[in-house]
């Protein structure tokens, strides 16, 4: 004790400082970086879980390589991604930059909006599901034949298959997107907009000059987050192709649908950890990248 | 002709009116500006001949036009912003040459009238900074800048010197002034500040609860206010207040003083005593007041003296070198042609 009442302010500090930040770094170390470290090692062995773990070296990756079902799911995952971040964004800027105006009912309008995010992805994938079926069970199809229009292969289709499970993911993701926007555009000071006013310049301009780019910070958190959810896709994709997961002809299965395949069907523990390991940098890469683009000049 | 006119100008919110009825005709290079408490409606006032909100009754008229249904880019006039609204991921090159955007202006002429307002601010070499590198005061040069490159009919400035330091807000109130002198537009400033009103005007516009109380030059404000409410407003400290009652020439204080009235009045009626600090001096051969010194505020070249005269303060003057001491007995008087009569009820001043 009386060592800790000899500390100058500022070492009292640092000693409170550590003392609260350690709990938190033993557990992140024992739960997070010890096992994807371990993750990290497994990906140059051969280990089918029950059998004794063998080092193979580089064989995991140069399998990966190799395998045609590897660069489909890679091209999907980044399909998910090219998508999914820019059109998501789109729209919930659009909603929200319209809905920031609109006063009648404000608070309803944008509950409804967030509902979906609050909803269980799998019970929305299997709603949606549904609605994708054929005629006569399927809701668009119904639609459809009504208009007197030509069915539409959804989910069985491989080219409609991938933007027909991206459609309920960006949906899903919608509401969070919209109230993040709002906010942003809240923050922006209404002078800037008076001003503006007075300068005469149109909507437009002010659109394109003065919000986007004062809503950089937004944008920023937005794209990134976003981005590192489409690229984790998977229980959209499993729970509405439960038949036969990442099909028709693997033309919807994203990179940890292939992981889960491998590991806890396969049962190739070191494939589906060097799987990871790709998953993990594509992921350090892409939001470097974006942080590094969007950054503030 | 008048630059800029306002009739009978009023403003409701649901079911609150906040202007009631404001009149006033400003001329071509007037420096105008608007002064009350907060609440009083003068940033509204501005805010409506800005076309920033719309004005419920009354007309406003810009250079010889009826301006209230036009959009504010249609008004020929520029506004400074109380935090200035400069943009900050701009140069301040952009930010001056935003308003220009819509002007129809070639490129070159542009850039020319931009160097140009650069020159008359003297922050040609900032130019090309971003607003983060600024310091307050040059930002507000910056907004500043804004307005003038579209040379406006009128200037609206609402409480631009606010956001300031104390130090740099007596150096920018000299700046914009010079500023005037030189460019001599018409300039509509919106303020709470009395001093910064006194200072810089042409013509002052007390407002209180929507209404105008007073326009007139500082001068005229100064000495001749029109209510209790000028009276005290204008000028620091204010003015001390005393009741009073007039009958046959004679004016007689609460403590029993008696002088000839300074005002002719006649009947037997209350009035209000309004006598400035200033103007309140110890000594004199007939001494109206007396107390004793309760508190002393030194500020250099005089002293303030809070006299506490039957129960209650009085402000006086006294001398910055050779100040009286707290506990002093005083006597004070004042010339009668300083003294300010109001009515007693509705606070007018009575001449």
């Amino acid at each position: 004790m009386q060592l800790y009442r000899n500390l100058s302010i500022r070492q009292k500090q640092v000693v409170w400082a550590w003392g609260f930040l350690a709990v938190p770094i033993v557990f992140y170390v024992s739960i997070r970086f010890y096992p994807t470290a371990n993750a990290v090692i497994l990906s140059f062995m051969d280990w089918n879980l029950l059998g004794d773990k063998t080092w193979i070296g580089f064989e995991n990756y140069v399998k990966l390589v190799q395998d045609p079902v590897f660069w489909k799911v890679f091209g999907n995952t980044f399909l998910y991604l090219i998508i999914g971040t820019p059109l998501s964004l789109v729209v919930s800027f659009v909603i929200a930059y319209h809905l920031d105006k609109v006063r009648f009912m404000h608070g309803t309008i944008r509950a409804l909006y967030f509902l979906p995010f609050m909803t269980s992805a799998v019970a929305m994938a299997w709603v949606w599901r549904w609605f994708y079926q054929p005629v006569p069970i399927g809701l668009f199809n119904n639609f459809l034949a009504s208009l007197g229009l030509q069915q539409v292969a959804f989910l069985n289709s491989t080219t409609n298959a991938l933007p027909s499970v991206l459609a309920p993911a960006v949906w899903a993701g919608l509401g969070f997107q919209v109230i993040i926007f709002m906010a942003g555009l809240r923050a922006i000071p209404k002078t800037y907009y008076e001003a503006a006013r007075i300068d005469g310049v149109s909507t437009w301009t002010v659109l394109w000059e003065i919000t986007l780019p004062l809503l950089r910070p937004t944008i920023v958190f937005l794209v990134v987050f976003s981005s590192i959810g489409f690229l984790r896709i998977f229980d959209h994709v499993f729970n509405m192709t439960t038949n036969n997961p990442g099909g028709p002809l693997n033309s919807t299965k994203p990179l940890v649908l292939m992981i889960y395949d491998t590991a806890f069907n396969s049962f190739d523990m070191g494939y589906a950890a060097a799987q990871t390991v790709v998953l993990f940098t594509v992921l350090l890469c892409v939001s470097l990248l974006q942080l590094r683009l969007l950054r503030d000049r | 002709m008048a630059n800029l006119a306002l009739r009978n100008l009023t403003k409701t919110y649901d079911k609150t009116q906040v202007l009631h009825g404001i009149d006033l005709a400003v001329e071509d290079g007037e420096f105008v500006v608007f002064v009350g408490p907060s609440g009083c409606g003068k940033s509204t006032t501005l805010r409506l001949i800005a076309g920033l909100e719309e004005v419920s009754g009354g007309e406003i008229e810009i250079d010889g036009r009826i301006v209230n249904n036009l959009e504010p880019k249609e008004r020929n006039i520029a506004m400074v912003f109380q935090n200035y609204a400069i943009y900050p991921h701009m140069s301040v090159r952009k930010n001056i040459g935003f308003g220009l955007r819509t002007s129809g202006l070639p490129q070159a002429a542009r850039t020319k009238r931009i160097d140009e307002v650069a020159r008359i601010l003297d922050m040609t070499d900032l130019l090309d900074r971003k607003p983060n590198q600024l310091s307050g005061g040059q930002r507000q040069r910056v907004a500043i800048g804004r307005a003038m490159v579209r040379n406006p009919a009128v200037f609206l400035f609402d409480e631009p010197l606010s956001n300031l330091d104390a130090q740099l807000r007596t150096q920018m109130r000299l700046e914009i002034k010079k500023l005037h002198q030189r460019v001599g537009n018409t300039i509509v400033f919106v303020t709470h500040d009395q001093v910064e009103a006194m200072t810089m005007a042409d013509r002052i516009v007390i407002m209180k609860d929507g209404r105008i109380q007073q326009v007139g030059t500082p001068a005229q404000v100064y000495h001749k206010p029109a209510n209790t409410f000028v009276a005290q407003f204008i000028g620091a400290p204010s003015m001390n207040m005393f009741e009073a009652r007039v009958s046959a020439g004679q004016l007689t204080l609460a403590n029993g003083s008696t002088l000839a009235a300074p005002v002719p009045l006649f009947g037997d009626r209350p009035v209000i005593l309004g006598i400035r600090p200033d103007d309140l001096v110890a000594g004199g051969d007939a001494p109206l007041l007396e107390g004793r010194i309760e508190v002393l505020e030194p500020l250099g070249s005089e002293t303030l003296a809070y006299v506490g005269v039957a129960g209650r303060e009085v402000i006086a003057k006294a001398s910055g070198r050779a100040p009286p001491a707290v506990g002093d007995s005083v006597s004070l008087s004042a010339d009668p042609s300083n003294m300010h009569l109001f009515d007693a009820e509705t606070g007018e001043a009575l001449s």
